[in-house]
């Protein structure tokens, strides 16, 4: 499902919690959407789930999703359950509404994903641990089957063996039934060789959307005497640098021309590639911090 | 249509369960009334008029406050569960008038057999009108507070005002100070006054739900 | 399983040349579709995708409509005579260099080959 968003602006009051946005999503891809806390994906993925007006417009297949049966039909957003269930529903009853709800429920699947997570079907909802919760989200989330998925921070409170059966899952059921994914994390490492294409937002603006695989050959750290990287980086993008004695240092953001690379050797620097994990750290630098 | 499905199997069921509840536990107190004082006044009267509008009142409320979200979040639209939720209005209206009637013939055999004396109760379509007024107007509460969060207490005048109408022809239902004499006043065109309480309230939980941010803060 | 640092479909790309190197793939042997590439990496099939394609543009492996990802019956010639080509440039220099740096004389590292050479290889 292609999803296109042009000029989003969410408010609460006087605080700004998506600023202008524009992006467009080709689909059928699993899109990871990074940012730190209070960075705006919240925000974001209630206005792509219809579920507040928007101001700036918000487009699934080319059509409005907010009040719109036929674009609504197709989304499913879900943070650990809490929009789909109430606290006080016992399991099985949360799945009935999706059972009774949407028509593009599985039922048989709902029920193989609560027994693969251990979610006891006949506690309440507010009784569940955080994690159990969180997996009780990512059935909901799968079963559902929506031709756009969206999963906010669906990982957190998992344990670790709980975590990797949910990428297997996802992945499992993306390539059995492709559609557009959107997961959002803050926690990169794991999940990063599951997505094919990132959004990068920071302070409800859009910092960069790529494909995964490009994104990591972007970032570069040169190491090498003090002046020599300071000569090299003269110009660059330089995300930050730090420094060991004579030694420095710094990670450049932004592919190297040929010409660069040769005088890189000349000069006797060291290149080194550099993680996801760290680039969306320099790249979302707290307020006050270097950009 | 989904949507009234499943508010009817799931809301209708557990309504008819806690009004046929009721109805065993008005009779069980009147029978322990009945060892101490002579039975004068029909019990069932007093879950009809008084507690069952604001059991309905409290279904109002969780239609809008829990199950809207949900249907919003299960790929639903604020509208498609208005209308569902407008319709079921009319429908639990009528099972719990007919619970009501039921109850009051079964209660009236058991007091002529026990040889009670029964106050007088009002006839089908007061209970009617009351039950629908009441379940819109929590849903309105329910859908300014939702919305405005604090600000939703001015909702509650308007909302006091559509439900007072409802008492006019209420026997039992406790009289009204102040404002005793608004039967007199309404005449014959009470019907009419409690239609327009349900259409006022209806027509505000539109305006007001109808394009509702959802769950958009929660944690 | 792969590091976060530079693109994983190289790194697959990489790792199923070295299989083919070692022989572990045999020439017209079919490897892994796709989709059991990535769930047994646990990575993004687009990925897996973009690796094969590359190994094809590479002609290391050939595509069999319907079927899937044979290796091709050159593939192991030709990734040797890649490797041969880079061998010295790119893994005798480097160690040539690290036994000076820690002082060792180039004729023992020599008389160690020749005694591999005497052994019948590695």
């Amino acid at each position: 499902m292609r999803v296109d968003v042009q000029g989003l602006t969410v408010r609460y009051g006087d605080v700004t919690a998506v600023d202008d946005m524009s992006f467009s999503l080709q689909g059928n891809k699993i899109y990871g959407l990074l940012g730190r806390n209070g960075s705006g994906k919240t925000s974001l993925m209630s206005a792509l789930a219809g579920y507040r007006r928007p101001v700036g417009s918000v487009q699934l297949d080319g059509a409005p999703v907010f009040e719109n049966a036929a674009a609504l039909r197709q989304v499913c957003l879900v943070r650990h359950s809490a929009h789909a269930a109430d606290k006080g529903d016992k399991v099985s009853y949360v799945l009935e509404y999706g059972a009774a709800w949407r028509d593009t429920w599985d039922n048989g699947y709902a029920l193989e994903l609560v027994e693969l997570f251990k979610i006891p079907l006949g506690t309440k909802v507010g009784e569940l641990s955080l994690g159990q919760r969180s997996a009780l989200g990512v059935v909901i989330g799968l079963a559902s089957r929506s031709p756009l998925t969206m999963l906010d921070e669906s990982h957190l409170g998992m344990d670790t063996p709980t975590r990797y059966a949910f990428y297997d899952t996802l992945l499992h059921d993306f390539m059995e039934h492709p559609r557009t994914i959107i997961i959002s994390t803050h926690l990169i490492e794991e999940l990063s060789s599951l997505l094919e294409e990132v959004l990068i937002i920071d302070a409800g603006r859009l910092v960069l959307q790529e494909e995964a695989d490009v994104l990591r050959s972007r970032g570069t750290e040169v190491t090498g005497n003090a002046s020599d990287v300071d000569e090299f980086t003269a110009g660059l993008t330089v995300l930050s640098s730090r420094s060991l004695g004579r030694t420095k240092a710094a990670m450049v953001y932004g592919a190297l021309a040929d010409d660069q690379l040769v005088r890189a050797r000349q000069l006797g620097l060291e290149l080194g590639p550099i993680a996801l994990q760290d680039l969306f750290v320099h790249l979302t630098e707290p307020v006050g911090g270097k950009r | 249509m989904k949507i009234f499905r499943h508010l009817t199997t799931s809301l209708v069921t557990f309504c008819a369960l806690v009004a046929g509840g009721a109805f065993v536990f008005a009779v069980a107190v009147t029978f322990a009334v009945s060892l101490f004082r002579d039975v004068e006044i029909s019990a069932w009267n007093v879950a009809a008029s008084q507690i069952g509008p604001w059991f309905l009142l409290f279904i109002g409320v969780y239609a809008i406050h829990n199950m809207l979200p949900i249907a919003v979040a299960h790929g639903r639209t604020r509208r498609e569960f208005l209308v569902a939720a407008s319709v079921f209005s009319v429908v639990l209206a009528v099972l719990m008038t007919a619970v009501e009637w039921l109850g009051f013939l079964v209660e009236g055999g058991i007091y002529s057999l026990m040889d009670w004396r029964a106050d007088e109760h009002a006839a089908q379509p007061a209970y009617f009108l009351m039950y629908l007024v009441w379940f819109a107007v929590g849903m309105l509460c329910a859908a300014a507070f939702d919305r405005y969060g604090p600000g939703g207490v001015f909702v509650l005048p308007v909302a006091f005002a559509l439900v007072v109408v409802t008492r006019v022809q209420m026997p039992g239902a406790g009289n009204l100070p102040f404002v005793q004499d608004i039967p007199v006043l309404l005449g014959p065109g009470w019907t009419a006054a409690l239609a327009a309480s349900f259409a006022v309230a209806l027509a505000g939980t539109w305006a007001i739900a109808r394009d509702m941010p959802i769950r958009t803060r929660s944690v | 399983m792969f590091d976060d640092r530079s693109p994983i479909y190289r790194q697959i790309a990489d790792r199923i040349k070295a299989d083919v190197l070692s022989g572990a793939l045999k020439a017209d042997e079919q490897v892994m579709s796709t989709n059991q590439y990535a769930a047994y990496y646990r990575i993004n099939p687009a990925t897996a995708a973009k690796a094969f394609q590359q190994l094809v543009d590479e002609q290391v492996l050939y595509k069999k409509r319907g079927i899937g990802m044979f290796v091709s019956t050159q593939a192991r010639d030709m990734l040797r005579a890649q490797g041969r080509e880079t061998f010295f440039g790119e893994v005798v220099d480097p160690m040539v260099a690290e036994a000076r740096a820690i002082g060792i004389p180039l004729s023992e590292v020599i008389r160690r080959i020749e005694q591999h050479e005497k052994n019948g290889g590695v």
